[in-house]
């Protein structure tokens, strides 16, 4: 186990979420904000109430709040981590991790229990 | 015979032997024409101003590496940097002289230790090149084992490295990258761009060995891509991309030990 593990970090993980994060950010977020931001309050876009709801309550429900809600929140934490270490803020230690990561947590557990209790 | 144009130029003056405590900026008159570059300011200083201004340099053709300065503030080659592009947004043909303020600011590469007037020490920049062992491990053709085959490689496989085989170790990503000057433990731009050529070459076989030195917080992470490094190469190496694809190589090294259960140093892949 001592082997497995050593010399072993979390970046790559933080970062793998971020680039994640960032593609979904470039992507999925502005057309989401296109859709019902613009598109269907202008009624271009034509879904009932009740559709919308049934699709959420379904997996896709839960596909949408990773890649719209999830992925993003840990892309921001990111970059506002090291944004922070720029600026010398909490320089070299755990803490900005821990409040940064620990709110993408805390937004992404948000998001699955307003999808479990919808 | 036309006058020569002339401006003002400001170069910092460092020279702990003479008991100076701080660098200070002198300010000298040059003549330019619009082939004068940076380092033919310096050599006109040095020989018709202040012989006791000390600066590197060698090839005057962008292939040594040595004259890396900060030129306003922007790590440049001196030799491959002109007055006539800092000048010429005050007004073509003017004569700076009659406004003093200075054109150039040239100064010592950012973020290493001066030794005096714009000589810097490359050694912390060559430390951490050596660390990522820049040269081919092949086990099987030490000189003793004779019957190793010649290294052969087809265009294809050059191809694969050849842009991060262009560096020629003037340090400018180096002065230009916010995390080596915050952290001068961090492998940095060059050093990560030779292992990457290593690791990419056909013929090498010791992408373990550096993999340790990448893994690590000093290594490829602590790039958060700013990419400036990428902006002051005068060699077109593009650094930036060498360290970022290393997080990929460097994600997929600790998955391997993860799930293989042996430490990266042990791995013989
Ligand atoms: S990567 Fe470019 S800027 Fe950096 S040392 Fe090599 S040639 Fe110079
Ligand atoms: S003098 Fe050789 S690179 Fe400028």
């Amino acid at each position: 186990m001592k082997q497995r593990i050593k010399g072993l970090h979390l970046e790559p993980l933080w970062w793998g979420l971020f680039s994640a994060g960032g593609v979904c950010f470039a992507v999925l977020v502005p057309s989401v904000v296109l859709v019902f931001g613009l598109l269907w309050p202008l009624g271009v876009v034509d879904v009932s109430f009740t559709t919308l709801q049934s699709w959420y309550q379904s997996l896709w429900g839960l596909v949408f709040t990773a890649v719209v809600i999830s992925l993003p929140a840990f892309h921001a934490a990111h970059r506002i981590r090291h944004g922070l270490h720029d600026m010398k803020i909490g320089y070299g230690g755990s803490t900005t991790a821990f409040v940064c990561y620990g709110s993408a947590m805390v937004v992404t557990a948000l998001g699955v229990i307003a999808w479990w209790s919808a | 015979m036309t006058q020569p144009r002339t401006c003002y130029v400001d170069i910092s003056r460092y020279d702990p032997e003479r008991g100076d405590q701080y660098p200070t900026m002198q300010r000298v008159q040059v003549p330019y024409d619009d082939s004068t570059s940076v380092l033919d300011v310096l050599q006109y200083v040095k020989e018709q101003v202040d012989s006791s201004l000390s600066y590197r340099w060698s090839c005057r053709m962008a292939i040594c590496g040595s004259c890396g300065v900060m030129v306003n503030g922007i790590p440049k080659l001196g030799c491959k940097d002109f007055v006539r592009d800092y000048v010429a947004h005050k007004g073509v043909g003017r004569d700076h002289a009659a406004n003093d303020a200075p054109a150039l600011t040239i100064e010592p590469l950012a973020h290493f230790t001066g030794e005096r007037d714009l000589v810097v020490n490359m050694d912390e920049f060559l430390t951490h090149l050596e660390a990522v062992k820049p040269y081919i491990i092949d086990p099987a053709s030490r000189p003793n084992n004779p019957s190793a085959a010649t290294h052969s490689q087809t265009p294809a496989q050059l191809a694969r490295y050849q842009q991060f085989a262009n560096c020629i170790n003037c340090g400018l990503c180096y002065a230009a990258c916010p995390q080596f000057g915050l952290n001068p433990e961090f492998v940095g731009p060059a050093a990560i761009a030779l292992a990457h050529r290593y690791n990419l070459d056909s013929r090498d076989h010791g992408k373990h060995e550096r993999m340790q030195v990448l893994n690590t917080h000093d290594g490829v992470w602590s790039c958060t891509f700013v990419g400036f490094c990428s902006d002051v190469c005068p060699k077109g190496v593009d650094p930036a991309a060498a360290v970022n694809q290393g997080k990929v190589e460097s994600a997929k090294s600790m998955l391997i030990q993860l799930f293989k259960g042996s430490s990266i140093g042990d791995s013989r892949s």
